[in-house]
């Protein structure tokens, strides 16, 4: 009987160790790139990015989406798009700013759904003028079969939303004429 | 069997976090222009939240006023949207409270505010609810 319950702590300790084992690291740019949607448009004009909202990881923490990583992400994915003719750093035609105003992760759990909201704003820097303004809505669900660790299947999942917003974003300002 | 149960005790020390409390605006958003606002529902709320932020709106100077619609019936500034998370330890407690502060045309989220208290540093719905709008209004 001793011996059972021994067994049973032990088993429960290795379980509940393997679930939340492990530090959290940041969501990578790279897989937060979205594959180029179908692009109605092309802009001979320039671009310029900034994101406001992300946070940081820590590594006891959960995994986040910094607003470098994701301005990253961005500026790649349109560049893979060619949406625009440059991504520039300043003293661009357009300025496209994203505000990640919502990040609902789970604490635990198998099945990781993370759903993702960012609100976009694109500028003519010339004129002031709000061109486009789009709230984007987004989820993506990682599995164990992605990753057993928890907090790797949290950042996969927050990759995969940040992935799905970008490319909705992207897509929907391409039927835009600039 | 005894050191066994030792380390299990010790393990929810480990899990324990630290309460944390985010905030972030939209770049050129400006709070204070905001007069008036909608606090909507979550669907899955029963334990009254949006009364509670409504209330506390109210206790700022805000007009404010709480539906079950996504979207208020005549217009306003500002929707207020929310999330809360409940955990168990002895009893129930709120262990997060995420606030979106929204456009009230478009719906765009202008601000949100997050606090996140653990077990040994809970607080009530009341006292998460004002902490939240302090650090999104401060």
């Amino acid at each position: 009987m001793k011996q059972a319950a021994r067994n049973g702590i032990a088993s429960v300790l290795i379980a509940a160790a393997a679930l939340t084992a492990g530090c959290a690291t940041a969501s990578r740019p790279d897989a937060m790139v979205a594959t180029p949607a179908t692009i109605v448009r092309h802009n001979d004009a320039s671009v310029s990015v900034e994101v406001a909202g992300g946070k940081g990881t820590s590594a006891m923490g959960e995994s986040q989406i910094s607003n470098d990583a994701f301005a990253q992400a961005l500026r790649d994915s349109i560049q893979k798009s060619g949406l625009f003719s440059a991504v520039a750093d300043s003293g661009a035609n357009y300025k496209l700013t994203a505000f990640i105003g919502k990040m609902d992760q789970p604490m635990f759990g198998f099945a990781m759904t993370v759903k993702m909201e960012v609100s976009y704003t694109l500028v003519d820097t010339r004129s002031g003028k709000t061109v486009w303004q789009k709230d984007v809505a987004s989820q993506y669900t990682a599995h164990p079969s992605d990753a057993f660790v928890g907090t790797t299947r949290l950042r996969l999942a927050n990759e995969g939303a940040a992935r799905a917003n970008i490319q909705q974003a992207l897509a929907d300002l391409s039927t835009v004429s600039l | 069997m005894r050191r066994l149960i030792r380390i299990a005790l010790l393990f929810p020390l480990l899990l324990a976090a630290c309460a944390t409390e985010t905030t972030s605006r939209a770049p050129d958003v400006h709070l204070e222009r905001l007069k008036t606002f909608y606090v909507a529902r979550l669907p899955a709320d029963d334990r009254g939240i949006q009364k509670l932020i409504c209330a506390r709106l109210q206790q700022l100077g805000y007009r404010s006023t709480w539906g079950d619609a996504r979207t208020p019936p005549s217009p306003v500034d500002a929707v207020v949207t929310y999330q809360d998370r409940w955990m168990w330890d002895i009893t129930m407690y709120m262990i997060r409270l995420d606030v979106q502060v929204r456009d009230g045309r478009t719906g765009a989220i202008l601000a949100y505010g997050e606090v996140m208290r653990p077990s040994l540093q809970r607080k009530s719905p009341q006292g998460m609810v004002e902490e939240t709008l302090g650090e999104i209004f401060k």
